[in-house]
């Protein structure tokens, strides 16, 4: 469920996003104009204007060793979860980031220490869109460090230009999957994404390298 | 015998009931539960929290099923580096099947119930795994 952007949308910016959102954001734009693909969890949000659904985990972890501090703190990054305060992180819920959220508190069991897991609703909207903003201003810097690169390795040897339209795609995507609240720096790193590959795509010269 | 996991099936159950059916227990039956408490008393569970064959360590369940199983093929081990990747994503290997692998998946489990994925996936990774026993004799590309 990953992938049903927009269930956890509050109407204005859903309308701001919407009215930026060019041909290749077709699916978010149907999203935003059909509820009913939304999540039930989203479909109450939408409706009524109410915070929708998070899941919380809830952890604590002995101090020393500190390597499953180290794992856990990367795998959470990786998801992209709102930290709400010390030991208490936050996802949109959806069956993945619920999914994911469960196996690392079984990490955190694991490893000696304490981790609940919670499906809590924000008691305000204003509350939630805070929380919303902080995530989006992350993923925003995310993307423009992205939109960074692209330019620099835009005038790059084509070798090396080759090495980072590959290193920067996976980065395109792993941003995009921990991107719950789209902010519009993601269209500009999308921009700078597709002129590298167009630059690499021009310039490069017959390589024989057989993959597609 | 029988076999329980959480209903809502994606790539790492997917793959996990494929392995089973196909290496360990070719009449395994499914059943798919919304919650640990409704697993049958006579199944064994799998890709559920809190149960041996789960995530542990780093790992999915499908690499933990062939550790526990002591499944060694190779050619297995290579689709449990895909599997890992779809599932977890966390570039631990260079898997790029895993991408496609997992919206396929996804796909699926939007189109039918669990036991329409299984059908539908099993062949998948029965694919999945010829290309890669050839590629390993072959040490390269096959055709």
């Amino acid at each position: 469920m990953r992938g049903l952007w927009g269930r956890h949308r509050w109407p204005e910016l859903r309308r701001a996003q919407t009215n930026r959102l060019s041909t290749s954001h077709c699916v978010r734009v149907d999203l935003a104009v059909q509820p009913w693909l939304h999540s039930s969890v989203s479909r109450s949000s939408a409706d009524s204007g109410s915070p929708g659904e998070w899941v919380l985990l809830s952890y604590r972890l002995p101090r020393e060793p500190s390597g499953p501090r180290t794992t856990l703190w990367r795998r959470l990054k990786r998801l992209g979860v709102a930290q709400l305060s010390d030991g208490l992180v936050a996802l949109p819920a959806d069956a993945r980031t619920r999914e994911s959220l469960e196996w690392l508190a079984d990490d955190v069991l694991a490893a000696g220490g304490t981790a609940g897991l919670w499906v809590a609703q924000p008691a305000a909207v204003a509350q939630e869109r805070e929380l919303a903003t902080a995530m989006a201003a992350t993923r925003a810097a995310e993307y423009r460090d992205l939109a960074g690169s692209c330019r620099a390795a835009t005038t790059a040897d084509p070798a090396e230009r080759a090495r980072a339209l590959r290193r920067l795609r996976g980065e395109w995507r792993a941003i995009n999957r921990r991107d719950f609240f789209p902010p519009p720096e993601r269209e500009e790193a999308a921009v700078a994404l597709r002129h590298l590959a167009a630059v690499a795509a021009q310039e490069s010269p017959a390589v024989p390298e057989a993959a597609p | 015998m029988r076999w329980a996991t959480r209903a809502g099936v994606h790539i790492d159950r997917a793959a996990c009931a494929w392995l089973i059916r196909r290496f360990l227990d070719p009449d395994a039956e499914f059943v798919f539960v919304s919650d640990a408490a409704e697993v049958p008393a006579d199944s064994t569970p799998f890709d559920m929290r809190g149960v041996e064959l789960g995530h542990h360590g780093g790992d999915c369940s499908f690499e933990t099923i062939l550790r526990r199983h002591e499944l060694t093929d190779p050619v297995l081990w290579r689709i449990a580096e895909i599997v890992h990747e779809a599932d977890l994503d966390d570039e631990r290997f260079d898997a790029p099947e895993a991408p496609g692998l997992d919206v396929v998946l996804r796909g699926l489990s939007m189109t039918g119930d669990d036991e329409h994925t299984l059908t539908i996936s099993g062949p998948v990774f029965d694919g999945l795994y010829e290309f890669h026993r050839r590629r390993l004799l072959l040490g390269r590309e096959p055709a």
